[in-house]
């Protein structure tokens, strides 16, 4: 039995193959029936999986496929024009094929699918174009009926199918296929020995056919004997089925067995470990790199740095380029997905009446195989959405000056690190206002949001669920579903979609995605004592702006980015980090990208670019919202990683704490409403000083509280009583004295900024140069006068002058 | 050489033998403080016991949720005992310890006071929890009584349940 299953897992792998490339070569063949090497092609497609079902008794697959079988025979053959309403047919039988297999997959059994609607349409047109010169005599329409009752008989499929070619190439065909099977089969045993028993290689197989060897993991040695594997070459031989397809597609043609690629299948799973064991590895790597940088700053100029340089240069170089090309092995060329999309499209003008044309290019470009798999459904949508809102209808086209027949241009290319999507039309394109007044009447946005939309976010809208433009729901779109999809899916790959369009001209569409999920490269930025890992995909620029860039609209912060308005939202108030306000003059603001929004995170410090390994937070931490895993660094700590996308949802929620931060940025600063509320602290320990700047202050009406010596003002700084605007301290005082003063208040990060100014005798350059050290931004020699102390206080407090 | 190291093997089999039979009424626990109370979890659900070392903080999770460490390229919840038990953080001190539990998949980190001693059990010894205290939430496994301390048993699956 699990030989059985064996048999059959590779019996589904290689029909999905064959059948995908099957919908790839009928839609060439349609544009161009001509094609007798296609047409061969495609024949020999259909018979193989007609074979190899009928070893395994799927018999209503094998009937299926052996009908299909008669139809491009009688093509191959001459004898039938392809014509769309013939391809319409044959279509609809790979459809069925297709679902067959499913079923296959899930059940093992291929029963509960009804092909006999199918099978007799493809019997009327094999049999019923009579009108076609009949070359040969094929008793085809005479065992139709026949065979359209299910279960026949396993030989009699095999002799019918043969029947329906003739004598020559049933020989040959059989000849051929026997040959492969030997061949293989040969080849199979060979490897095994040579595997398990280190059988010296003897001289490749003496054998005519050379496809058969070329496939074939290992040269053939001949001696094994060929003999047992006739009489039964069925169960064993037909899960090699593949490389005999690829063989036999080669040998007719005469093209060189050479071309076949050299390939083997490996478990995914066995590629995610080897990609587990890369993260490890980058890791230390990142950790070597760090102890290294720590060693040479203690050993500066030791012989042995110089070595240890080297290795860990050639460590880091080794393991890049292993997780390099690690990545490689798991990338699949994006035409894996492209290739579905010319039959997709096909179908869609003949259901819609338009004439397309797809044009693919870079299908080559290559990405994370999970990526490729989660890309598939948002193309198609995104093209749907194409053929059926962006090409018009041919004759409006017409009108139009445009060709009949529309465009759209899939192309896939790299750039940097991430794979640029493009998809192009050349129809009618969005119309922004058309977008804002159907989004206002569903009620998606409102009118003073429709206001302030730019062109390029209105043509965001098509992302919103439950958006549709179009007046009917069809067959092809107009649920409003599919868009959202779009944006939901390509978020999930931290991808970033931008939109172009321009009304009668066409729309474009880039999806920006970055080539592999697992080890990326992020941008570590730092709030108060935390740092986060920001996923560098995501991030379109940082600017440091001023505070005075900073606006406040509608109770949110916002910034102007040259031509945009920028949302903000400081990743303090999401990550509910406990911030003493430095209120520094500038801020860092990480403008991040995502689907088509942006939003402009405002940090504390940017640390740097650094390539992080994402690993889960375990069972009991998943989920939290705006974290989409750790990282640990070359430290060893463990840094988070923002989730882009819950950070932009969450971003919304904190409307109110942008504007609290605010708030907070004004009381901090203290919002003064009157003279009386800028506190001002003297630390003298002459009472007489204290006094003469009492004098000098008292006019401006300000708060003023005395100290007599550093303690005791540090003390008092520390009650938290009182929110001081600025300090006038005194160098010289008993227990501490004016440079340790400030020294320690500086230690405080809420502190930072608090205005610290040195009113002193002591007048040395050396006693200033100290004075700045510790932090002072004034230095008033004694003796002053008291209009100048008052005018210093004032500039540092910014007194406003209407309080005078 | 090899007789010796038959004799020992021997020997060390019979001694698995003897935990053997006895294992079936006895229950081995290592004990630890929190607060002013002793507990317990059974000593195979420990995958190790470490000194503090550095967390990071998570946000969005209930104060008793430290964070997380890195123990050996793992990302780890850690979780303080204490304000789970509504006792209020403590600084650590230099008994503090990282008890790392693990059951199936799950594994966490928690902080304890104090270790006290790895200890063995009668089952016999070991009572139901107070009858107000029964209930499916409840964290507590059993209690133990040996020298005439009284240990509480910690349900180890219910720690390592996301409770928020």
């Amino acid at each position: 039995m699990d030989e059985f299953q064996e048999i059959l897992q590779d019996f589904l792998v290689e029909s999905f193959e064959l059948v995908e490339k099957l919908d790839e070569d009928l839609v060439l063949l349609e544009s161009d029936p001509e094609d007798l090497e296609l047409l061969n092609g495609i024949f020999r497609v259909a018979h193989t999986v007609k074979g190899a079902s009928s070893f395994l008794n799927f018999d209503v697959l094998t009937h299926l496929t052996h009908h299909m079988e008669d139809v491009l025979n009688k093509a191959r053959h001459g004898e039938l024009i392809i014509t769309p309403d013939i391809m319409d047919v044959v279509l609809q039988s790979i459809d069925l094929m297709k679902s067959l297999l499913n079923t296959i997959r899930d059940t093992s059994s291929d029963a509960g699918i009804d092909v006999s609607e199918c099978v007799s349409r493809l019997d009327k047109v094999s049999g019923g174009d009579g009108a076609v010169p009949v070359v040969e005599a094929t008793p085809v329409v005479e065992e139709a009926p026949a065979v359209v009752e299910e279960t026949p008989d396993n030989d009699d499929e095999e002799e019918m199918d043969y029947d329906s070619m003739d004598a020559d190439e049933v020989e040959a065909e059989i000849e051929r296929l026997l040959q492969q099977r030997q061949n293989e089969d040969k080849a199979k045993r060979a490897a095994k020995i040579a595997a398990g028993e280190a059988v010296p290689e003897a001289p490749p197989a003496p054998d005519e056919e050379e496809p058969a060897a070329a496939a074939a993991p290992t040269p053939a040695p001949a001696p094994v004997a060929p003999a047992p594997v006739t009489p039964k070459p069925a169960p064993e031989a037909k899960p090699k089925a593949e490389p005999a397809g690829e063989a036999k597609a080669a040998a007719p043609a005469k093209k060189a067995p050479a071309a076949v690629e050299q390939t083997i299948r490996v478990d995914v799973k066995r590629l995610d470990h080897l990609m587990n064991l890369i993260g490890e590895l980058v890791l230390a790597k990142n950790r070597l790199i760090k102890i290294n940088d720590d060693v040479e700053e203690r050993y500066e100029g030791e012989e042995f740095l110089e070595e240890l340089n080297q290795v860990v240069s050639i460590v880091s170089l080794v393991t890049t380029d292993l997780q390099i090309a690690v990545m490689k092995t798991r990338m699949l060329p994006i035409g894996k997905v492209f290739n579905k999309f010319p039959r997709m499209i096909r179908d869609l003008t003949r259901e819609l009446n338009k004439k397309i044309e797809l044009e693919i290019s870079g299908e080559d470009t290559e990405l994370d195989k999970s990526i490729v798999e989660e890309i598939g459904d948002p193309l198609v949508h995104i093209i749907r959405n194409s053929c059926d809102h962006g090409i018009e209808q041919p004759e409006d086209r017409v009108a139009k000056g445009k060709t009949e027949s529309g465009t759209i241009k899939l192309k896939a290319y790299n750039e940097g690190n991430a794979i640029v999507i493009q998809i192009d039309d050349d129809g009618k394109g969005l119309d922004a206002d058309m977008l804002k007044n159907k989004s206002l009447e569903k009620g998606i946005i409102t009118e003073k949001e429709a206001d302030n939309m730019s062109d390029k976010e209105a043509f965001t809208l098509i992302f919103k669920p439950g958006f549709s433009t179009a007046a009917t729901v069809t067959n092809v779109s107009g649920r409003g579903v599919g868009m959202d999809v779009v944006k939901t899916n390509i978020e999930k790959l931290n991808g970033i979609i931008d939109i172009d369009s321009e009304v009668g001209v066409g729309t474009s569409m880039k999806l920006k995605i970055p080539l592999t999920l697992a080890i990326i490269q992020a941008l570590l930025v730092g709030v108060q004592e935390e740092y986060y890992a920001i996923p560098l995909a995501s991030v379109l620029e940082t600017v440091r702006i001023s505070n005075d860039e900073i606006y406040t609209v509608e109770n949110r912060s916002v910034m102007r980015l040259r031509e945009e308005v920028l949302s903000l939202v400081h990743i303090g108030d999401i990550f509910e980090v406990d911030r003493i306000l430095d209120g520094s003059e500038y801020a860092y603001v990480v403008v991040l990208g995502l689907g088509a929004q942006k939003l402009g995170l405002i940090v504390d410090s940017l640390v740097g670019q650094e390539e992080i390994v994402i690993k889960s937070m375990g069972d009991y931490l998943k989920g939290i919202e705006g974290v989409a895993g750790a990282t640990i660094r070359g430290d060893g700590g463990v840094t988070l990683i923002v989730d882009v996308v819950a950070l932009m949802q969450m971003a919304k929620g904190v409307k109110a704490s942008a504007s609290s931060q605010n708030n907070a940025v004004a009381q901090i600063s203290h919002e003064k409403s009157k003279a009386s509320d800028y506190k001002i602290m003297i630390v003298d320990d002459s009472k007489t000083d204290r006094m003469i700047m009492r004098k000098a202050l008292e006019p401006l009406g300000v708060s003023l509280i005395e100290a007599s010596d550093g303690q005791e003002a540090l003390n008092i700084l520390k009650s938290g009583e009182h929110n001081f605007d600025a300090m006038l301290v005194d160098i010289e005082m008993p227990r501490m004295d004016g440079y340790s003063l400030a020294t320690e208040i500086k230690k405080y990060n809420k502190y930072k900024n608090l205005p610290l100014i040195a009113v002193t005798s002591r007048t040395g350059k050396s006693d200033r140069m100290r004075g700045v050290e510790s932090g002072m931004v004034e230095y008033i020699t004694k003796p002053y006068s008291a209009d100048y102390l008052s005018s210093v206080v004032q500039r540092n407090v910014n007194f406003k002058s209407e309080f005078l | 050489m090899s007789d010796k190291l038959k004799q020992i093997i021997n020997k060390q089999s019979e001694q698995k033998d003897v935990g053997l039979d006895q294992s079936e009424d006895i229950v081995q626990l290592v004990g630890f403080i929190i607060g002013e109370e002793e507990y317990a979890v059974p000593i195979l659900t420990i995958q190790e016991i470490i000194k503090p070392i550095n967390w990071t903080r998570v946000p969005q999770t209930p104060p008793y949720v430290r964070g997380v460490f890195n123990l050996r390229g793992s990302v780890i919840p850690l979780i303080d005992l204490r304000i789970k038990f509504g006792l209020g953080a403590k600084n650590h001190n230099d008994e503090t310890r990282f008890f790392v539990l693990k059951q199936g998949d799950e594994v966490a980190g928690f902080v304890i006071d104090r270790l006290t001693m790895a200890l063995r059990i009668k089952k016999s010894d070991i009572g139901p929890p107070p009858d107000t205290l029964i209930s499916d939430d409840s964290m507590i496994e059993g209690v133990g009584k040996q020298d005439g301390r009284i240990l509480t048993i910690l349900k180890v699956n219910k720690l390592l349940a996301r409770d928020f």
